[in-house]
């Protein structure tokens, strides 16, 4: 019994600084593990505010400062006008409204999202025929007789924004923003067409070229088939 | 900002506790230990003692962490590997409010088109208040709903509870109300209040003329629409310096409130051409204070909803306009495409517009039931 615990002691003092070793390993080995799998798999995130994944903010898209104005301009120039010269005759659009007008909403018009509101977008030229205090009556070229009103008054809705088919309410942050961008190319059109159009140069008799947008109507009656906002508009002699 | 992910621990009994347990089973089978060879293990059976320790801590501290997702992962929406919830055949119809008559129509037509389709569908009302919504969305999460028709109480503050559930593997569907991010829900059908209130505002510039006096009754100020609304009316009215509005207050959406406050603005200013409400309920109650004054000749009344009253107002000639909501156009486009969805699509557009359309004495005949007559 006494040479045995001998020689335990001795195997004691022999293995003394592997013990030490084998007692940091056994601190440093889950110590290590732990901040391993911390890096890789870290309990919280810091994030921007106003980065992609603020959940208060929203998306990317959404959190990004939105600006009409620069983006309007950007639309006028570079999508509308040039659509604009590719638009439809408005003549063959006018024939069809007078025979049927769901049929010719159907065949011509664009529709934005659920719901019966459906827009025209088309191009034209006529012989001004009256003169009223927000619109120019307009008989249409090759149209056998047929009107449309010319709005030269304030400009309200969403003819222009949703008429041209070129602007998707998923390519905005959001339903706010893309009403305004309405209101900005209807204070586009105020500012840019409509002056042309109230000269004094616009007279019963003057012949007008014109592009513009237009609610589809669910029925046509004696007057105007269409109440036209212009994108474009030349006034002649 | 610091955003902790929600800590899910999926602990796996079976790794965790195999590892853990055999000191456990040691004591049980009566194996004694030497507590001082416990500090100085060094021999070769008691070597495995720290490695099992270690080994316990690295595995739990795994189990721990690996259930900590990265924030951006977490706000993923439902994608091919988000199943979970399409194999459901539970829909929730969560509506911010039951109390006006409006959403009642919203909610039970969104779960009646559900059980239409052959599901399980519950309303959870959330009583315009977002704690109660909130914890709406933690018990469907948890009672395995697969869809939700969601009618929000905050367009920012709701954002989370549909990261939430979307993350899920849950289909959430906005109905009416937006909620502010492009990447939460799976998709919204939303009513344009702005267009439809820039309509409004034109026939009442129609109705009123060009100049006048006119009083506005908002909504909830807190809510968006109240906001849209009033935005809208008075992106056409303003136009119009001579259209002057001599009284803009509250009555929160109730038809009682609106009468009262509507007396209140009738005793200052008597001679007001006109009423613009933010829904029809107010619209309903300015009447009743006209009518008890003897005013209902004189003052336009313009409402916002398309509620059955209303429309059946105006065909009396009782008021002059409101703007059409299709409340059930929108409920059983959302639960069909929630069918969609837990069939397998996952192609929606994130945004689908609802047009609102204007109802007057000309055109009110097409209209009724919540929408445009068959």
């Amino acid at each position: 019994m006494a040479g045995s615990n001998n020689e335990s002691a001795h195997d004691s003092t022999m293995h003394q600084p592997n013990k030490s070793f084998q007692r940091a390993l056994g601190w440093i080995v889950p110590a290590a593990a732990a901040i391993f799998l911390l890096v890789l798999f870290p309990p919280f995130h810091v994030v921007r505010r106003s980065g992609p994944g603020a959940a208060s903010s929203g998306s990317s898209v959404a959190s990004s400062v939105f600006e009409p104005v620069a983006f309007v301009e950007k639309f006028w120039t570079e999508q509308l006008l040039p659509a604009a010269r590719r638009a439809p005759e408005l003549a063959p659009i006018l024939a069809d409204l007078r025979r049927d007008p769901a049929a010719a909403s159907k065949a011509h018009a664009r529709r934005v999202g659920v719901g019966t509101t459906a827009y025209y977008f088309a191009r034209g030229s006529g012989r001004v025929t009256a003169v009223a205090r927000s619109r120019l009556l307009v008989e249409i070229d090759g149209a056998a007789g047929a009107t449309v009103a010319l709005r030269t008054g304030p400009v309200f809705g969403n003819a222009v924004r949703d008429g041209s088919g070129l602007l998707d309410l998923n390519n905005v942050p959001g339903l706010a923003e893309f009403n305004a961008l309405s209101a900005e190319l209807n204070r586009k059109v105020e500012e840019s067409v409509l002056p042309s159009l109230r000269g004094a140069s616009v007279a019963v008799g003057a012949r007008i070229t014109f592009a513009g947008c237009a609610e589809a109507p669910e029925s046509v009656g004696d007057g105007p088939l269409l109440v036209i906002v212009p994108v474009k508009a030349e006034v002649g002699s | 900002m610091v955003a902790c992910g929600k800590l899910l621990i999926a602990l796996n009994p079976s790794a965790a506790s195999a590892s853990c347990l055999s000191d456990k089973s040691a004591s049980a089978k009566g194996v004694s230990v030497d507590p001082q060879l416990e500090h100085h293990d060094s021999s070769p059976m008691r070597t495995p003692r720290y490695l099992r320790l270690s080994t316990c801590v690295a595995l739990f501290a795994s189990l721990l962490l690996g259930a900590c997702k990265p924030a951006g992962e977490t706000a993923t929406p439902a994608g091919p590997g988000a199943a979970a919830g399409a194999k459901s055949r539970r829909v929730a119809v969560v509506v911010s409010t039951l109390n006006n008559p409006w959403f009642v129509v919203l909610a039970e037509t969104a779960r009646n088109r559900a059980r239409e389709l052959g599901y399980e569908a519950t309303i959870f009302d959330s009583q315009n208040d977002p704690s109660k919504e909130s914890t709406h969305f933690d018990n469907l999460i948890a009672s395995g709903y697969g869809a939700v028709l969601f009618n929000c109480t905050d367009a920012e503050g709701s954002i989370a509870n549909v990261r939430r559930a979307t993350a899920r593997g849950i289909g959430v569907f906005c109905m009416d109300r937006e909620i502010k991010a492009n990447d939460a829900a799976t998709s919204q059908i939303l009513s344009d209040n702005y267009s439809g209130a820039v309509a409004i505002g034109e026939h009442f510039v129609e109705k009123v003329g060009e100049s006048g006096t006119y009083a506005e009754l908002l909504g909830l100020v807190a809510d968006t629409n109240t906001w849209n609304r009033s935005k809208g009316f008075h992106s056409v009215v303003d136009r119009f310096p001579d259209l002057k509005m001599v009284a803009q207050q509250s009555a929160d959406f109730d038809r009682t409130r609106a009468m009262e406050v509507l007396e209140t603005i009738l005793q200052a200013h008597p001679d007001i051409d006109a009423v613009f409400c933010g829904n029809d309920a107010m619209a309903m109650g300015a009447y009743q204070a006209l009518l008890a004054a003897r005013k209902a000749d004189q003052v336009e009344v313009f409402g916002f909803d398309g509620a059955d009253d209303v429309v059946r107002a105006i065909a009396e000639g009782k008021i002059t306009a409101t703007a059409m909501q299709f409340p059930k156009i929108m409920a059983i486009t959302a639960a069909e495409n929630a069918d969609k969805f837990l069939e397998g699509e996952r192609n929606f557009p994130q945004r689908v517009p609802v047009t609102v359309e204007l109802v007057t004495q000309e055109n009110v005949h097409k209209f009724g039931d919540h929408g445009r007559k068959q």
